[in-house]
């Protein structure tokens, strides 16, 4: 019998083999606790394929959630499955798992070529497929003419671009992201989104946290909310909208003449009031914002009105919260 | 994506273990404060050397300890001389000069240190009988035999070793006349050579660059990373916590390691070639030298271990590591008077000076005698306060047992003690939690 010449490259040792059936990531019932101030308190969810923004003003606990994921934190409570295996005790998933920390704090003595293969070799990689693997995320976030310059004279939106090729190193199934587009400029804003929604279509579980409701639009439907450490809503975002759309809600408008303008919204149906700011803007309140703004531009033009700027000062993550935390609910 | 080759589980923790190894001494290298700590270890050590080089280059004063080499009378003849000759040197009128044939004067210098040590520390006590009569005046022939055997062992013109079994030390005895006026400068040169390489290596090495290196450079090793968050991009990675631990020391033993073999290597050359010798270079002095920088090794090793899981286990670590510093220092003065103490045995440094010892026990094995012999001259001379320096560094290994076994013992019980604080470390450190 011939031997076997081919042996290389195909190993028969594993040391964890991945539970194929375990949704990527499960949290049940978990709280964390800091002595009696509840970080995350009484979380259920699992999450598996797809992006999801996870949604939540500072502090509502989404770094917290994340570390609990990584094995960082140890739930006070409830149990957190990363592909069914429990990260505190087991850091074998991270094979599968790519994290991107919200700390700014990098090695800025380092390229981020070595960077990435450095901490690509924690893979189990050789020292060339590193270099080969940091050369393919780094080309993937768009960093490849920029791999061999140190950390250091990175803009924001290049540095955040390099910890994310770091969580890319191996192809996990799952990337996590906590606040990856805070402090960036609108280019590398943009480019990161491309990025995690590049990641969605290929198939990866992806979670990325913001605590800007417009960003997380731009990425994803499926959404997390998170407020003072419990979890408020999880689903799709229009769904979360349309509900939205029926509190009560303002729009600010600034014109040159206010007082004008209000005379021909205040005859919409669904405005039910008006009030004057101050000279020279309008607040009208209203239960459909999707109505107004469809009857809005024709009331202006119409009459000549001219206007600076219109505004929905309730249509964030704050208005949305406030919402579901006087009882709403969705 | 591309095949990893994790064929075997060894395969890859080799592959870890060398990049977070590889990272940590690069970090090292980027830090400002590893050179200064380097540079102030290497400072401090310069200076104690420098202290060597002047002391050596200066040489020692010889005394005349039997007076010899005087002329009481002023004839020009010394003492020696003319007590060699048989005439009074109290008397200008009799000399050797009056003699026939007529003996010219000598100068006074071949009447110092005329008659040099017999025991020398290469030597074995196994005879208990040694010593020559090198200027010949206890071997006159006027002399009667029990004038010539003053300590009774029926030997003449000798020195006696006899050992005393109840106090385990040697008592020194010589006939008169023999080895009575030796020479202090060959002694006190022989003596603080060895004083000093004990001295610089125990507290040089092993204690100053072996735990002070440690406690600035070893204890942020995992604490630093946790406090700048960094920490994460690691531990993101599928590798465990002890393993990090672990290989961080690696990292850091990269880089104080070779800094220790070189400035070993460095002084182990500067002090055999300055050091008294009857060749060009003390070769014999190379062993004490590879056991120091092998202890300090050792001991930096265990130090790395203990302070880094102190740095893992509290935020301000190094308060909890200076007592232990404090504990340390104590020790190691302990060791120096009393090394068969039990309390050494709860100390990192009583160990590694244990190697130290050893060596020092095997490359001067009749280092004992050496000191005792310095040490009954009584004079409160130079010989006196060399040898009382020497005895001060050295000491026999405590364990009992030939040099090598207390060396193979002491090494085993640091490599134990160094396993155990990284255990320790480890489970501190996996029971940490990262924000």
């Amino acid at each position: 019998m011939m031997p076997d010449f081919d042996q290389e490259g195909k190993g028969e040792t594993q040391a964890w083999r991945p539970d194929l059936s375990a949704p990527a990531v499960l949290l049940e019932g978990v709280s964390k606790s800091y002595g009696r101030i509840f970080a995350l308190s009484n979380i259920t969810m699992a999450l598996n394929g797809g992006v999801t923004g996870v949604l939540g003003m500072n502090g509502a606990g989404k770094s917290t959630m994340f570390k609990l994921l990584m094995g960082k934190l140890k739930p006070s409570q409830g149990k957190v499955r990363l592909f069914g295996t429990d990260p505190w005790k087991n850091p074998a998933p991270y094979a599968r798992v790519g994290f991107v920390p919200e700390h700014e704090k990098m090695y800025d003595w380092m390229t981020a070529h070595q960077f990435v293969s450095t901490f690509a070799r924690l893979n189990g990689l050789t020292r060339a497929e590193a270099m080969l693997e940091a050369d393919r995320v780094l080309n993937f976030v768009g960093l490849a003419d920029v791999a061999h310059k140190k950390i250091g004279q990175y803009s924001k939106g290049m540095r955040q671009r390099a910890k994310i090729a770091h969580a890319l190193v191996n192809d996990p199934e799952l990337i996590i992201l906590d606040e990856p587009l805070q402090g960036c400029d609108p280019l590398a804003r943009t480019t990161i989104m491309n990025v995690i929604r590049e990641l969605g279509r290929m198939g990866r579980t992806v979670i990325v946290s913001s605590h800007i409701l417009q960003e997380i639009e731009r990425i994803t439907e499926q959404i997390v909310i998170l407020h003072n450490g419990r979890l408020l809503a999880l689903g799709n975002l229009h769904a979360i909208r349309e509900k939205l759309d029926q509190i009560p809600h303002r729009i600010t408008i600034e014109a040159d003449d206010a007082k004008a303008l209000a005379k021909d919204v205040i005859d919409m149906d669904e405005v039910y009031g008006i009030s004057f700011p101050d000279n020279k803007n309008l607040s009208i309140q209203t239960h459909n914002l999707g109505a107004i703004h469809a009857q809005l531009p024709a009331a202006i033009v119409n009459n000549g009105h001219r206007i600076h700027t219109i505004d929905n000062p309730d249509d964030d993550l704050a208005s949305i919260l406030g919402y579901l935390t006087s009882g709403g609910g969705l | 994506m591309m095949e990893a080759k994790p064929n075997t589980i060894y395969r890859a923790l080799d592959r870890k273990a060398a990049a977070i190894t590889e990272f940590t001494m690069r970090q090292y290298r980027t830090k400002a404060s590893t050179w200064v700590v380097l540079g102030v270890g290497l400072v401090a050590i310069s200076l104690v050397m420098l202290i060597y080089v002047d002391v050596m280059s200066t040489g020692f004063e010889s005394i005349d300890n039997d007076g010899d080499s005087e002329d009481p009378d002023g004839d020009g003849y010394p003492t020696g001389q003319e007590n060699k000759y048989g005439t009074d040197p109290y008397m200008a009128t009799s000399n050797p000069g009056l003699l026939t044939p007529s003996i010219e004067p000598e100068p006074a210098s071949n009447y110092i240190d005329e008659d040099g040590f017999d025991i020398s520390i290469s030597g074995t006590a196994a005879t208990q009988s040694t010593g020559y009569d090198d200027d010949g005046d206890c071997r006159e022939s006027d002399r009667t035999n029990s004038q010539k055997d003053t300590n009774g062992n029926g030997i003449v013109c000798d020195i006696e070793l006899r050992y005393n079994q109840y106090q385990g030390d040697w008592n020194i005895d010589s006939d008169r006349y023999v080895d009575e006026d030796p020479d202090d400068a060959a002694y006190a040169a022989e003596a603080t050579h060895m004083a000093f390489v004990l001295g610089i290596g125990k507290m040089g090495f092993v204690l100053l660059l072996g735990m002070f290196l440690p406690l600035f450079l070893a204890t942020g090793l995992i604490r630093e990373e946790m406090n700048d968050g960094t920490m994460h991009f690691m531990l993101a990675k599928p590798i465990a916590r002890t393993e990090v631990f672990l290989y961080r020391i690696l990292g850091y033993l990269g880089i104080v390691w070779p800094y220790f073999i070189a400035i070993g290597l460095l002084f182990a050359l500067i002090s055999g070639f300055i050091g008294p010798s009857d060749s060009f270079f003390r070769f014999q002095d190379l062993g004490v030298w590879l056991a120091i920088i092998f202890a300090t090794m050792m001991a930096s090793f265990v130090y790395g271990m203990l302070f880094c899981a102190l740095g893992t286990m509290w935020r301000f670590g190094i308060v909890l590591a200076i007592p232990f510093a404090a504990w340390e220092l104590g020790m190691c003065i302990v060791s120096m008077g009393a090394p068969e103490a039990a309390i050494l045995r709860f100390s990192v440094i009583g160990w590694a000076l244990m190697i130290v010892d050893a060596a020092a026990v095997i490359v001067w094995p009749n280092m004992e005698l050496f000191i005792l012999q310095g040490r009954t001259m009584d004079d409160f001379g130079l010989i006196w306060s060399t040898s009382n320096a020497l005895n001060f560094f050295y000491s026999e290994p405590g364990v009992g047992g030939s040099g090598l076994v207390s060396a193979v013992v002491a090494t085993v019980i640091l490599l134990v003690q160094g396993a155990v604080f990284w255990f320790v470390g480890g489970a501190i450190f996996k029971g940490k939690e990262i924000e």
